[in-house]
């Protein structure tokens, strides 16, 4: 009863985020060249530094340290975000791609970066919001929720919301064009700090949201009544799971653009490992998405020698998942709750 | 002070559901709510425990008006047990039970909270289930989780809605065991309850619902008279007395 989870899940990135340090497109820096220069960024190496080594700290310091801090952003995130809707809907097999929250926030940051005058993360988080309520409002009746309908109305909101997106792409200049689309599978080459700083307060916040909405959410993931007679309003409380978790992903997707199903993979691995109790789940799942989108990250990176957006790998991992869990005990699917 | 109900009204999508429902249940009394399938219980225990508005009429529940109180005041005087219940999560049996201290809880549940809900696992007998998960309980077991979640959540009036159905006659027995330990507590309980012969073997209180109405037995009249029984039930029976009580027995 409310044992925390083991210390070493909140450990298990570091070796991981240290050794993403190394790991860059074909052999540019040399893994002795990177820890000298991290000798020298922490003051440990008094040996003269030469244009090779500056070199390695550009690449070290500005182009690899953020990404690997925008992965685990993004990762625990979008983890974090499932996990809490999840225990909204009381289903394990949502995620903010599945409710089309993630299309919704990918508009809205399309439309920021075209038209110009509109804030990239508000844009993202008020579309983003819009189309998970909207999701969740088309499968909601007197009856309470069913989540083939809810699925069906993620897969509609989301298809019009990437069809409207598919419209701000065509009004866009070619140059533009192709950052955007790039930008939409799922892309992390374009990390910089100021990316960094773009999505970290939403996305701490967000998760700090959930992270005191914890406990509530074995509440509400008993059911709508259950919750009502402890003294809980459900509608109440599935808006503080709702907003923060929109927040979190959406601003994860204004920076990455649409890196599918680690929402759903993630939470599903955690729960394995840690059980269902959301004390445990959420704080778990934001480490391990962050770790899990770092290391799929190293992989798009490392394995061709061109970049395959991260969205793709991270979908094609998480496509089989979601069907297997489907296969495997039905997760619920075609029961109300 | 237990609870007690006045004038009592409720409407659905145009419908007279419940109407001029007065009755009290006297506090430390297992009281019993019986009547036909449809004639308005589940609805009226929904609106007493706060799940449904209250549309008019008065319901106070150890002295306090319930309109007035916010959710987790409500919840801290009266505990509710809903009729059906599933989760997808796997949950483990302690994990739900202290779900019930949701209206104490700020972020998470403190070391008192951990105490009272051991301590209603142990009341209700379930404290060996405490490490399983819950979805794999029997419907007997999940039934009494329930209970220990209501009892967690340390209400001074408890309703519940068909706590026997699904179990079966040993189940029923100890829940019923469980029930009159809570009542000499001094906790106040009200239930629905499908079978009349349960209701007149256990009952310390007996009050019926007939089409949205409460409706007493003719005076020097006991609840199992027969003619009562069939202007209730519709149907005839013959009365077989057991000790100072009775039950009831459909004839064709």
């Amino acid at each position: 009863m409310l044992r925390p989870a083991p210390v070493i899940y909140y450990l298990l990135p570091f070796p991981v985020l240290l050794l993403s340090l190394f790991i860059g497109p074909g052999g540019g820096v040399a893994p002795a060249d990177v820890l000298q220069a991290l000798g020298h960024k922490l003051a440990l190496s008094t040996l003269p530094t030469d244009s090779t080594l500056d070199m390695a700290a550009e690449v070290l310091f500005n182009i690899r340290l953020p990404r690997i801090c925008l992965d685990f952003l993004v990762g625990g995130a979008l983890a974090a975000s499932g996990t809490a809707l999840q225990a909204m809907v009381r289903n394990p097999l949502v995620s903010p791609d599945i409710l089309g929250l993630s299309s919704g926030a990918a508009f809205g940051a399309a439309l920021a970066l075209t038209v110009g005058w509109l804030p990239l993360q508000p844009s993202a988080f008020f579309f983003g919001l819009l189309a998970a309520a909207l999701s969740y409002l088309l499968a909601v009746n007197r009856r309470g929720l069913s989540i083939v309908s809810l699925v069906l109305a993620g897969i509609i909101i989301g298809g019009m919301f990437t069809a409207l997106l598919t419209i701000v792409q065509i009004v866009n200049d070619p140059f533009k064009l192709q950052t955007i689309v790039h930008w939409t599978m799922g892309n992390l080459h374009n990390a910089s700090w100021q990316r960094v700083r773009s999505a970290f307060l939403p996305i701490t916040t967000g998760a700090a949201v959930l992270f005191a909405m914890r406990w509530r959410m074995n509440v509400l993931a008993l059911g709508d009544e259950e919750t009502r007679a402890v003294g809980l309003n459900p509608e109440r409380e599935k808006l503080l799971l709702l907003i923060p978790a929109t927040l979190a992903a959406s601003a994860a997707v204004a920076v990455a653009g649409i890196i599918g199903m680690v929402g759903l993979v993630v939470p599903h691995m955690v729960r394995m490992l840690v059980g269902p109790d959301n004390t445990r789940t959420l704080p778990v799942s934001f480490v391990f998405g962050g770790t899990f989108l770092v290391l799929v990250d190293d992989l798009a990176r490392a394995i061709t020698t061109f970049e395959v957006p991260v969205g793709i790998f991270t979908t094609l991992i998480g496509g089989p998942f979601f069907i297997y869990l489907l296969k495997k005990s039905g997760a619920g699917f075609g029961e109300t709750s | 002070m237990g609870l007690s109900v006045e004038n009592l009204g409720f409407a659905y999508a145009g419908k007279t559901v419940l109407q001029d429902i007065c009755f009290n249940a006297p506090l430390g009394k297992l009281t019993v709510l019986l009547g036909r399938n449809g004639c308005g219980k589940s609805t009226l225990l929904k609106v007493i425990a706060g799940i449904l508005p209250l549309q008019t009429g008065c319901v106070l529940a150890a002295g306090q008006a319930i309109k007035a109180l916010s959710g987790s005041e409500r919840a801290r005087l009266i505990g509710y047990l809903p009729q059906f219940h599933q989760t997808v999560f796997p949950f483990l049996v302690e994990d739900v039970v202290l779900t019930g201290r949701a209206a104490y809880v700020r972020a998470t549940p403190s070391h008192r909270d951990i105490e009272m809900s051991r301590q209603a696992m142990e009341t209700v007998g379930v404290e060996h289930l405490a490490g399983r998960p819950y979805t794999e309980l029997s419907g007997g077991e999940r039934q009494m989780v329930m209970v220990a979640r209501v009892l967690a959540q340390n209400p001074q009036v408890i309703l519940l809605d068909e706590p026997t159905a699904h179990l079966d006659l040993g189940n029923q027995q100890q829940l019923m065991r469980v029930l009159k330990l809570i009542v000499a507590r001094g906790t106040t309980i009200l239930a629905v309850l499908h079978d009349p012969n349960m209701a007149f073997l256990n009952a310390d209180k007996i009050i019926f619902l007939n089409s949205g109405r409460i409706t007493d037995p003719p005076e020097n009249c006991c609840p199992w008279d027969p003619s009562f029984i069939e202007s209730i039930y519709g149907i005839s029976t013959v009365v077989l007395p057991y000790h100072d009580k009775a039950v009831i027995v459909p004839t064709s």
